[in-house]
C-alpha cells in the first residue's frame, strides 16, 4: 500500500481490469441490479404484471374466447403496465442515484460514459423483459389459447415499447432531477391525454409505435390506423440509440457540485 | 514621537443584541392553522422556488382549460345549439380529467409528506408544541384541501357559466353541490391513499411512482372489467368492481345518492350502494390509522 | 510526479463568480486547501476532478486537461464530500466493487489492504446505512485509495470525525505525501491544515488569496503595514502633519491627488488622523485602505 509512486511497470501491470473496456460493464450492471432490488422499488415491479396477469385470469374464467381480448391486453397491458414498469425500472437504476449524488462513485472511474449508460440500460431492458413482455405473452396465452400470435404479438411490441421508454427515461433521469415525474406527465398526459384528442401526437407517441408493430405480428384487428410498422420501427430504433447516445453525452458533462 | 504611556481605554457592553422574546406565545391551534396554511400553499407552489409552480399550474390549467371552453361554447350558443343542461355533466367531468388529479397527487402527496421523513425535519415539527398527530392530520388536510380545490375548481367554472346560460338556477344548484360532495370524497381518498404510500416508501421518486401505479392501473382494471362484465350481461360483477378505484368509487356514491349523470356503465343501485359508502368510509378511516401509526414509529434522529 | 495545474481559472455560475481568475499548481506532497464557507473550495475541488468545466482557463493534470476525460480517474482518486452512499451494500461489496470498476488486477486483495488501511476491517462486514458518519468517511477513503492513485482529492475529509479518527487520518495523509503522492484536501478549520499540510492555498470569496508555507503567509500579514489614501482639501500639509505622527511609517504624494499613508499602527492612526485634520482645519474627502482584500484574509487568518 505504500509502495513508492514511481513504479509505472507496477501501475502498468495493475490495469488489465475486468470488463473495463467494451460496452457493458458488469459490475455497473450488478450495482445497478442491486439498486433496484435492494430497495423497495422491487415490490412494484412483481405488483404490475401480477394485475395483467390476475385480470387475464378473471376474464378466461368469466368468458369464453372474448373478442375483448386485446382489448385488455392493449389497454393495461401495452399502454399502462409496459411504460410504468420502464419507468420504475429505468428510475429505480439511474435516476434515485443521480438524486442524491452517489452516482459520482460510478462517475470517478476509468469508464466511458456509453458504457455505464448502456450496463444500467440492460438492466431496466431485463426488467422489462420479465415484467412486461413475459407476462403479456402469459396473458395473451391465458385468454386466447387458441391464438398464440396474439400473445406474441404483443410480447414483440410491449417489448419494443418498453427498450424505447427506458431510453427516453434514461435521457431524462440525466437531465432533471425529477425525471419520475416528468416521465410520468409524459406518458399520462402527452400520450394518454392529448394523445387521445389531437392527431398529430399519435406519431410521436411510444405507445403507438409499439402497437403498430404489434398488429402487425397478431394480423388481427387493427389497435391503431395509419401507421405503417416500417414507420414504427425505424423510430424506435433511432430513438434508442439516440437517446442513449445523448444520455452518455450529457452524463460526461456531470457537474455534482451544481444544485439547482 | 508619541507619549510612552498612553491609557488604555476602557469600556463596557451595555446591549449586545440578543433579546429574548417575551411576547405572547400562540397556542397549538395557531402552529397548526399556519402549518396547514404553508402546506396548502406548497401544494401549488407559492413560497417555493418558481420551477416548484410550473407542474402544478400546469396542472391547473390543464384542469380547468376543458371547463372554460365547455361554458364558452353554452353561453355562445346554447340556444342555437338547444342545450338545457350542462355539455358535461358534473359528475362525468371529473372522470374525464382524472389523469390530471392523478398526476397531481402523486407529484405534491411525496413533496408534502416524505420530504419531511427522508431528511428528518419532521423532529424540527415535533420539538414545537405540535403533537405527533395533529401534525399528521394538518399535513393530510393540506393535501385534501388542495385536491379538493383542484378538483372543484373547473366545476365551480361549469356552475357559473351554467348559471350565465340561464339554465335552471334551482336545478343547476342541486346538480353543483352534488358533485362538489363527491368531490370532497375524491379529495379524502386519493389524499389518504397517496399520504399512507408517501408515508410508508420515503423515496420521493418511488413514493411518486407507487401513487400512480395504485390510481392508474387500478383504474384501468377496473374500467377494463366493467366493460367485460357489462357484455356480458354480469351487472353485480359489474357494480362489485367499481369498488377497486377511487375514482369509480366516487362516481359510483354520486349516483347512488343524487342520481348523478353515471359515468361508468354499471353504476351501483340498492344495496350495492350502501357496500360503496362503507367501502369508501372504510378506506378514509384505514388510511387515517395508517398514517398515524406509521408516524408513531418514526424515532427522533 | 503527478501536478495539477490551473492557470488563470474562472467560473461563473450566471452572475455568481465561483472561482475567480486562479492559478496554482499542486506537487506531490500534501497540500491544504484552506477558505471559509462559501469561498470557492468544493468548486476548485470539483474543477481539478474533472467534474466541473472552467468558464475560462485550462485545468490540467500533468498537461492533460481534465474535462471530460475518463482515463485520468487512473491517477486520481476522489473522495467527495456528500454522504449519499451506497446504503445497501457491505463496506466491503462497495471498496470491491470500486475496486472493480478501477479495472484493478486482483480486486479482492486490492479491497482488503484499502480496508486495512483506513481501519475498516471489522466493519466491513456490516451494511453501510449502519454506519457512523465517521466509518462512511473512512469507507469513501478506502474506496478512493483501492487503485493506488498518484493523486488523492478530499472534499472536508474530516467533517464529523471524532479526534482519535482525525488522528488517525492526519496520519495516514502524512504518510501518503511523504510516499510523493499528490495529496489536496479542503477544510475550513485552520488547525487541520496546520497540523497536516506544509504547503497551503488560501481561497476567500472565490479569490486566491495566499499560497505557500503557513508560517510565512501568517508572518507576512503581521509584519505588513497598512495602507490608506486620504483626499482632502490640503494635501501637503496633512502629509506634513502626518509625517509627525508616531504611527505613520510613510508618507507619499500621489500624482493624481491623495496621500498615501503607511501606518504601522491601525489603532492610533485611526485616532490620530481625525485630530490632526481638525487641528490643521482640514477637510477630509475620503479615507479608504488600499489592501481590503487582505485585510479579510488577515483577520480571517489570524482570528483563530
Amino acid at each position: 500500500m505504500t509502495a513508492p509512486v514511481n513504479a509505472d511497470v507496477t501501475r502498468a501491470a495493475r490495469r488489465t481490469g475486468t470488463g473495463t473496456g467494451g460496452l457493458v460493464n458488469t459490475t455497473v450492471a450488478w450495482l445497478g441490479l442491486r439498486s433496484l432490488f435492494g430497495r423497495r422499488r422491487g415490490i412494484l415491479l412483481f405488483a404490475l404484471p401480477l394485475v395483467l396477469l390476475a385480470l387475464a385470469v378473471l376474464v378466461r374464467v368469466l368468458i369464453e374466447g372474448s373478442a375483448a381480448a386485446p382489448d385488455i391486453l392493449y389497454q393495461l397491458g401495452l399502454v399502462v403496465v409496459v411504460p410504468l414498469v420502464a419507468l420504475i425500472a429505468t428510475t429505480g437504476v439511474l435516476s434515485s442515484e443521480i438524486d442524491d449524488g452517489s452516482v459520482v462513485y460510478l462517475l470517478a472511474k476509468p469508464l466511458s460514459r456509453l458504457t455505464i449508460v448502456i450496463s444500467k440500460l440492460l438492466v431496466a431492458f431485463g426488467c422489462v423483459l420479465v415484467f412486461a413482455a413475459v407476462p403479456l405473452l402469459v396473458a395473451g396465452l391465458i385468454l386466447r389459447w387458441d391464438l398464440p400470435r396474439l400473445g406474441i404479438g404483443f410480447a414483440v411490441g410491449g417489448l419494443a415499447g418498453g427498450l424505447t421508454y427506458c431510453t427516453l427515461f434514461a435521457f431524462a433521469s440525466v437531465l432533471t432531477r425529477h425525471a419520475v415525474v416528468v416521465g410520468l406527465v409524459y406518458v399520462l398526459i402527452w400520450e394518454g391525454l392529448l394523445g387521445g384528442l389531437l392527431d398529430g401526437i399519435r406519431w410521436l407517441s411510444v405507445t403507438w409505435w409499439s402497437a403498430a408493430i404489434t398488429d402487425e405480428i397478431t394480423e388481427g384487428p387493427p389497435l391503431v390506423e395509419k401507421m405503417g410498422v416500417t414507420y414504427a420501427i425505424a423510430a424506435t430504433v433511432v430513438v434508442i440509440i439516440g437517446a442513449t447516445w445523448l444520455a452518455s453525452h450529457k452524463l460526461r458533462g456531470y457537474s455534482y457540485t451544481a444544485d439547482e | 514621537m508619541s507619549s510612552p504611556s498612553e491609557t488604555r481605554p476602557t469600556g463596557t457592553i451595555h446591549d449586545i443584541g440578543y433579546r429574548p422574546y417575551e411576547g405572547v406565545r400562540l397556542g397549538e391551534g395557531a402552529v397548526a392553522w399556519s402549518l396547514f396554511r404553508t402546506g396548502l400553499r406548497h401544494c401549488f407552489g407559492l413560497g417555493r422556488s418558481g420551477r416548484s409552480k410550473v407542474l402544478p399550474m400546469t396542472l391547473l390549467g390543464a384542469i380547468l382549460l376543458p371547463a372554460v371552453i365547455l361554458v364558452a361554447v353554452l353561453v355562445q350558443a346554447g340556444e342555437a345549439l338547444g342545450l338545457t343542461g350542462q355539455l358535461v355533466p358534473y359528475s362525468r367531468y371529473t372522470m374525464i380529467t382524472q389523469v390530471v388529479i392523478s398526476v397531481f397527487v402523486a407529484a405534491q402527496a411525496p413533496a408534502l409528506i416524505s420530504r419531511d421523513l427522508r431528511f428528518r425535519t419532521i423532529t424540527l415539527y415535533l420539538a414545537r408544541p405540535l403533537r405527533r398527530s395533529t401534525y399528521v392530520l394538518v399535513r393530510l388536510a393540506s393535501l385534501l384541501v388542495a385536491v379538493f380545490a383542484l378538483v372543484t375548481a373547473p366545476l365551480l367554472v361549469l356552475y357559473v357559466g351554467g348559471l350565465l346560460a340561464d339554465l335552471p338556477p334551482g336545478r343547476e344548484t342541486k346538480l353543483f353541490l352534488g358533485a362538489v360532495v363527491g368531490a370532497l370524497l375524491l379529495a379524502a381518498l386519493l389524499s389518504g391513499l397517496a399520504a399512507l404510500i408517501s408515508a410508508v416508501t420515503t423515496r420521493r421518486g418511488l413514493a411518486v411512482a407507487a401513487i400512480i401505479v395504485v390510481l392508474v392501473v387500478s383504474f384501468t382494471a377496473v374500467a377494463a372489467v366493467q366493460g367485460i362484465a357489462t357484455e356480458q350481461e354480469m351487472p353485480r360483477l359489474a357494480q362489485v368492481a367499481g369498488l377497486f378505484s377511487p375514482y369509480t368509487l366516487v362516481d359510483g356514491l354520486q349516483v347512488w345518492l343524487f342520481d348523478a349523470v353515471a359515468s361508468t356503465p354499471a353504476a351501483p343501485t340498492g344495496r350495492t350502494g350502501v357496500l360503496f359508502a362503507l367501502t369508501a368510509l372504510v378506506v378514509i378511516t384505514a388510511s387515517i390509522i395508517g398514517l398515524l401509526a406509521r408516524y408513531r414509529r418514526t424515532t427522533a434522529l | 510526479m503527478s501536478t495539477i495545474q490551473l492557470d488563470h481559472v474562472s467560473r461563473w455560475y450566471g452572475n455568481v463568480v465561483a472561482v475567480n481568475d486562479v492559478s496554482m499548481t499542486i506537487g506531490p506532497g500534501v497540500t491544504g486547501l484552506l477558505g471559509p464557507n462559501g469561498a470557492g473550495k468544493s468548486t476548485l475541488i470539483a474543477l481539478m476532478a474533472g467534474f466541473l468545466a472552467p468558464s475560462v482557463g485550462t485545468v490540467t493534470l500533468d498537461g492533460t486537461p481534465l474535462w471530460r476525460n475518463e482515463q485520468i480517474y487512473r491517477d486520481i482518486g476522489l473522495v467527495p464530500e456528500p454522504e449519499a452512499l451506497f446504503d445497501y451494500l457491505t463496506g466491503r461489496q462497495f471498496v470491491l466493487a470500486n475496486a472493480r470498476l478501477h479495472g484493478v488486477r486482483d480486486p479482492g486483495a486490492a479491497g482488503e489492504r484499502a480496508l486495512a488501511v483506513v481501519e475498516m476491517t471489522d466493519a466491513a462486514g456490516r451494511t453501510i446505512a449502519t454506519y457512523s458518519k465517521g466509518m462512511r468517511q473512512r469507507v469513501k477513503m478506502a474506496s478512493a485509495l483501492v487503485h493506488d492513485p498518484s493523486v488523492l482529492l478530499l472534499d472536508e475529509p474530516f467533517n464529523g470525525m471524532d479526534p482519535r479518527q482525525r488522528l488517525h487520518l492526519m496520519d495516514l495523509l502524512r504518510r501518503m505525501g511523504s510516499d510523493g503522492r499528490t495529496v489536496l484536501f479542503s477544510s475550513h478549520i485552520l488547525e487541520e491544515v496546520e497540523q497536516v499540510a506544509r504547503q497551503i492555498e488560501v481561497v476567500v470569496a472565490g479569490r486566491h488569496a495566499a499560497s505557500g508555507d503557513f508560517g510565512a503567509i501568517r508572518r507576512l500579514m503581521t509584519d505588513r503595514p497598512n495602507r490608506y489614501v486620504v483626499r482632502s482639501a490640503d494635501d501637503r500639509s496633512l502629509a506634513r502633519a502626518l509625517m509627525g505622527e508616531g504611527s505613520v511609517r510613510a508618507v507619499s504624494l500621489r500624482a493624481e491627488g491623495g496621500v498615501e499613508v503607511e501606518a504601522t499602527d491601525f489603532g492610533r492612526f485611526s485616532a490620530a488622523l481625525p485630530r490632526v485634520a481638525r487641528d490643521l482645519g482640514v477637510r477630509l474627502f475620503e479615507v479608504s485602505p488600499t489592501d481590503e482584500s487582505l485585510e479579510s484574509v488577515f483577520s480571517y487568518l489570524v482570528a483563530s
